[in-house]
């Protein structure tokens, strides 16, 4: 190798030294590697205090207030398209209220108080859960 | 083209690598997908094919990254290098059905393009956690396609050794983009401190390994030789092995001093295919032979024996009782020089 292809070299690894663990460090910080669990309960604490209602089950936390509903994604779900739906009087999926991705907490709007939720994947058409108020 | 022309020239020894490596990656693929099953049943093929060939491309780039630094540390893996090559073809390969796997179950069942989908699907620049991580991938995967469709000798040879190693140093970008896609995608949905913990911890002996080199190199070539009446001293001949050389640094350059059958003759150390360190490699049947991938010169002249056209330069040696001295300015490439008679 020549002395300019070693001093590039030298300057490239420099660079990502500095670059890489930067974009590391941001990309994880909000994640709550460590305690998601223990920080989702103590949120949802709180939303308890103010809600209309609330419901738990092993995938999601739910709160539903006057304007919003508020839920709590425990983990990732496997499905690759989860919406949120609110139910209507006779018990089926009714408007689009959201989207859910990844684990983490969800603020939707809503302009009347729903029947129920539910979280339904529209790709493989399965019901994943379903709350009734 | 000749009539004899083999597009890939294997010898026994690539063969096994070759063998090797394959019989590796299946065996990768085959416990991943045992592992997945077993904890985690409900997982799709295409998912299951997508994340098997994706985090078995990111630990072969991996292996690959650390191969260079670990000749340069210790010649017990220049075996290694030698087949590098054949290593990043198959790397891109897993990377292209990683990639090629992830476009069509996840772009290409819309009505728009699948690669316009990549860039459009999701539109959250500015986010950290959201951040199209795809597109990362997608530019990692097309450095990787140009440099696996130009890693024969034709392209090295086409392009000139200068402008095919800076096109190819471009291995370090499209491993920072793997590195970002991994961090802004995987690991914003599968939060595991295992994994995130092996990329750190990958991520750190690469670098590490990359420094460690180049701080050894750079104390190498800031060493300074003593210069008498425009001739530099260099060492005593008994330093020198028989069909060996010793380096030595000028202006910034290497230089490889060899003996052999009883004269000395100084080249450029840099091998013309792929930058080598001639003068870490012998003599073998008269020609200087570079221990990367055995590419020969003829000492007194820096050429390579016909039919190859390879030229290094070549400098003046003179020897004064036991000390040998060398004339920093250097002969143009090819220049037959007489060699120094001991």
């Amino acid at each position: 190798m020549t002395s300019g292809l070693r001093k590039a070299h030298t300057y490239i690894w420099l660079v990502l030294i500095i670059i890489v663990p930067v974009i590391m460090f941001f990309s994880i910080k909000d994640l709550n590697v460590f305690s998601s669990e223990n920080n989702t309960v103590s949120q949802h604490t709180d939303l308890k205090k103010d809600s209309l209602k609330s419901f738990e089950n092993d995938i999601v936390k739910m709160a539903v207030f006057e304007s919003h509903v508020e839920i709590i994604l425990k983990t990732t779900l496997k499905s690759s398209s989860s919406i949120v739906y609110d139910v209507d009087e006779k018990g089926n999926k009714s408007n689009v209220i959201g989207q859910l991705t990844t684990a983490g907490v969800y603020k939707f709007n809503i302009n009347n108080l729903p029947k129920g939720i539910i979280i339904y994947d529209d790709l493989k058409q399965v019901e994943i859960t379903k709350f009734s108020l | 083209m000749g009539l004899d022309y083999q597009l890939v020239l294997w010898n026994k020894y690539k063969k096994t690598y070759d063998k090797i490596i394959v019989a590796s990656m299946l065996f990768y693929i085959i416990v991943f997908a045992i592992v997945t099953l077993v904890f985690n049943s409900e997982t799709s093929v295409e998912t299951l094919v997508i994340r098997a060939f994706g985090s078995l491309a990111i630990i072969m780039l991996h292996v690959i990254l650390v191969i260079g630094p670990l000749a340069r540390l210790n010649t017990r893996f220049l075996p290694i290098l030698y087949n590098r090559r054949h290593l990043g073809v198959l790397m891109f390969i897993a990377a292209f059905i990683h990639g090629g796997f992830s476009m069509f179950q996840f772009h290409a069942l819309g009505d728009v393009n699948p690669i316009y989908s990549v860039f459009t699907s999701n539109m959250d620049y500015g986010s950290l956690t959201n951040f199209p991580f795809q597109v990362l991938g997608f530019f990692a995967l097309l450095i990787l396609f140009v440099m696996a469709s130009t890693s024969h000798d034709f392209f090295l040879g086409n392009l000139s050794a200068k402008v095919w190693k800076r096109l190819h140093m471009m291995v370090y970008l499209a491993y920072a983009l793997s590195i970002a896609h991994v961090f802004l995608g995987a690991f914003q949905q599968e939060t595991s401190p295992f994994t995130i913990g092996i990329m750190a911890i990958g991520f750190v002996i690469v670098a590490s390994l990359h420094l460690i080199t180049a701080f050894k190199e750079r104390k190498i070539d800031n060493t300074k030789t003593e210069e008498k009446e425009g001739w530099l001293e260099v060492c005593n001949i008994s330093e020198i092995e028989e069909d060996r050389a010793k380096i030595f640094t000028i202006a910034n350059e290497r230089v490889a001093i060899f003996k052999y059958e009883g004269k000395l003759s100084a080249i450029h150390n840099v091998c013309k295919h792929q930058g080598g360190p001639l003068g870490e490699g012998k003599i073998i049947d008269g020609c200087i032979t570079c221990p990367w991938h055995g590419y020969q010169y003829l000492p007194s002249n820096g050429q390579s024996p016909p039919p190859f056209t390879e030229k290094v330069a070549t400098y003046e040696l003179k020897l004064k009782g036991e000390i040998v001295y060398i004339n920093p300015e250097a002969f143009d490439e090819g220049t037959e020089v007489k060699p120094c008679k001991i």
